[in-house]
């Protein structure tokens, strides 16, 4: 129930977002933010995608056994690139876990003999 | 009758010595890099490295991943232990760690975390210039995969082997072929922890300038940005958003002074940047020099670019401040 609570909340930002006019014009200084996206437009539009991102892999992270506050705080440190990379996708990506080597020790005799180098 | 049995045998060597070419040819395009490395050793890269100074934290149960970013990040100077890394990287249900959450972790101490190109000529100058370099390998077989993160702590190459600190082993010593074999799998995954005032042997320009950018997301990093930025300009002076992002961490923390000249250097460099130009006049302008603002903004106003808009604003900002001074 709490997520189609989400859910809702995010479309109702997607329309309101896009109603947002595109125009951050604004006198002082020019963030680091602004300066590095290229379009203001596509920034806008990206926020959105990102919105989203984020509340669904905190969402994933926490069904693999993380409390709320640890998926939080480990998000805040991803960028928005990273977040979307991982959105959807995080039973597929590898996770890097146990340091048995005896599976490969078939494939290293062969190798350790042919050639080491 | 020993002529066709002679025949016989002269084919059956033939079919033999074709077989073993095959089955060796066949190694030799599982591990290219490998191969590669015979032909070209990457220049000014000496054949024996090792980094005698890197710790070692055996890992326990399935945490190879914080066991390995405490490695790397004990060694670029931060106190750490994989017991504190545990919460910031290890997932209950998949028993390990992701490649984007060990890169994501030690931006939360102000190191920066570099990933670097998939290839071995780069894996091997960061150990040659002083940095381990943690891989991520795959030492299943066939369709079972193994997911393993170990720290490259040295190498030599003509005894033919890497060291390692892998698992609950302090120097494990594995052969090239064998590093390529289990690295490939994870697409030649690998990278580096640096302290914000050194930059991977390896690094590009955009490239980390994005994993700076990636480490000033983190809140609480202010001085570690600043000094990354900085560090980074030294190398690469002519590159506009590093400047500005230098200029407005001066700025956030009230130093208009140390801003201004960041964005003096810049403006030698690019006296046309709108961007440049619209926070360099708001800087002066800040600093009470309006008619000096006035000329600086007057440049930018009257350009075609995302920041125009921006510039304009600030114009009348100035010219604002200057009704009031008057």
């Amino acid at each position: 129930m709490k997520f189609s609570i989400r859910n809702v909340l995010c479309r109702v930002l997607v329309v309101a977002m896009m109603m947002l006019p595109f125009q951050t014009g604004q006198a002082g200084m020019i963030g680091t933010d602004q300066a590095t996206s290229a379009a203001t437009a596509q920034a806008d539009r990206n926020t959105v995608i990102n919105l989203l991102s984020r509340a669904e892999t905190a969402r994933e992270l926490q069904s693999l056994g993380l409390d709320s506050k640890t998926a939080t705080d480990r998000l805040a440190a991803m960028t928005d690139d990273e977040v979307r990379a991982l959105a959807g996708n995080i039973n597929a990506v590898p996770a890097g876990a146990d340091g048995l080597v005896l599976l490969i020790l078939v494939v290293f005799f062969i190798w350790y003999f042919a050639f080491r180098r | 009758m020993p002529a066709p049995v002679t025949s016989y045998e002269g084919a059956r060597l033939t079919a033999g010595a074709f077989v073993l070419l095959a089955a060796l040819t066949g190694c030799a395009s599982m591990v290219p890099q490998t191969m590669g490395l015979r032909d070209a050793w990457p220049a000014g890269v000496p054949d024996r490295v090792e980094l005698g100074e890197v710790p070692f934290f055996p890992q326990r149960d399935y945490q190879c991943g914080p066991a390995a970013l405490a490695t790397t990040l004990a060694y670029s100077g931060v106190k750490v232990t994989p017991d504190d890394l545990v919460d910031q990287v290890y997932l209950p249900a998949r028993q390990g760690s992701l490649q984007i959450e060990m890169l994501a972790a030690p931006r939360r101490y102000g190191i920066v975390s570099y990933p670097l190109a998939p290839r071995f000529d780069d894996l091997l100058r960061e150990v040659a210039a002083g940095n381990p370099v943690i891989v991520l390998q795959d030492n299943g077989v066939g369709p079972i995969s193994n997911w393993h993160y170990a720290v490259v702590a040295g190498f030599d190459y003509p005894a033919g082997e890497l060291l390692l600190r892998s698992g609950e082993t302090q120097r494990l010593a594995i052969p090239f072929t064998i590093l390529e074999y289990t690295w490939k799998k994870g697409r030649y995954w690998a990278m580096v922890t640096l302290p914000p005032d050194r930059i991977p042997a390896t690094a590009t320009e955009s490239g980390y300038l994005k994993a700076i950018l990636a480490m000033a997301r983190v809140v609480g990093n202010a001085n570690a940005v600043t000094t990354a930025f900085r560090t980074f300009l030294n190398r690469w002076p002519e590159n506009i958003t590093a400047s500005i992002a230098l200029a407005n961490m001066h700025y956030e923390r009230g130093a208009i002074k140390e801003a201004e000249a960041v964005l003096r250097h810049a403006e030698v460099r690019h006296p046309d940047s709108v961007l440049v130009l619209n926070n360099l006049a708001q800087t002066v302008s800040d600093q009470g020099r309006n008619d000096e603002a006035l000329a600086i903004i007057e440049r930018a106003v009257g350009t075609q670019s995302l920041f125009t808009v921006a510039a304009r604003e600030t114009r009348d900002l100035i010219l604002q401040r200057m009704e009031k001074g008057r």
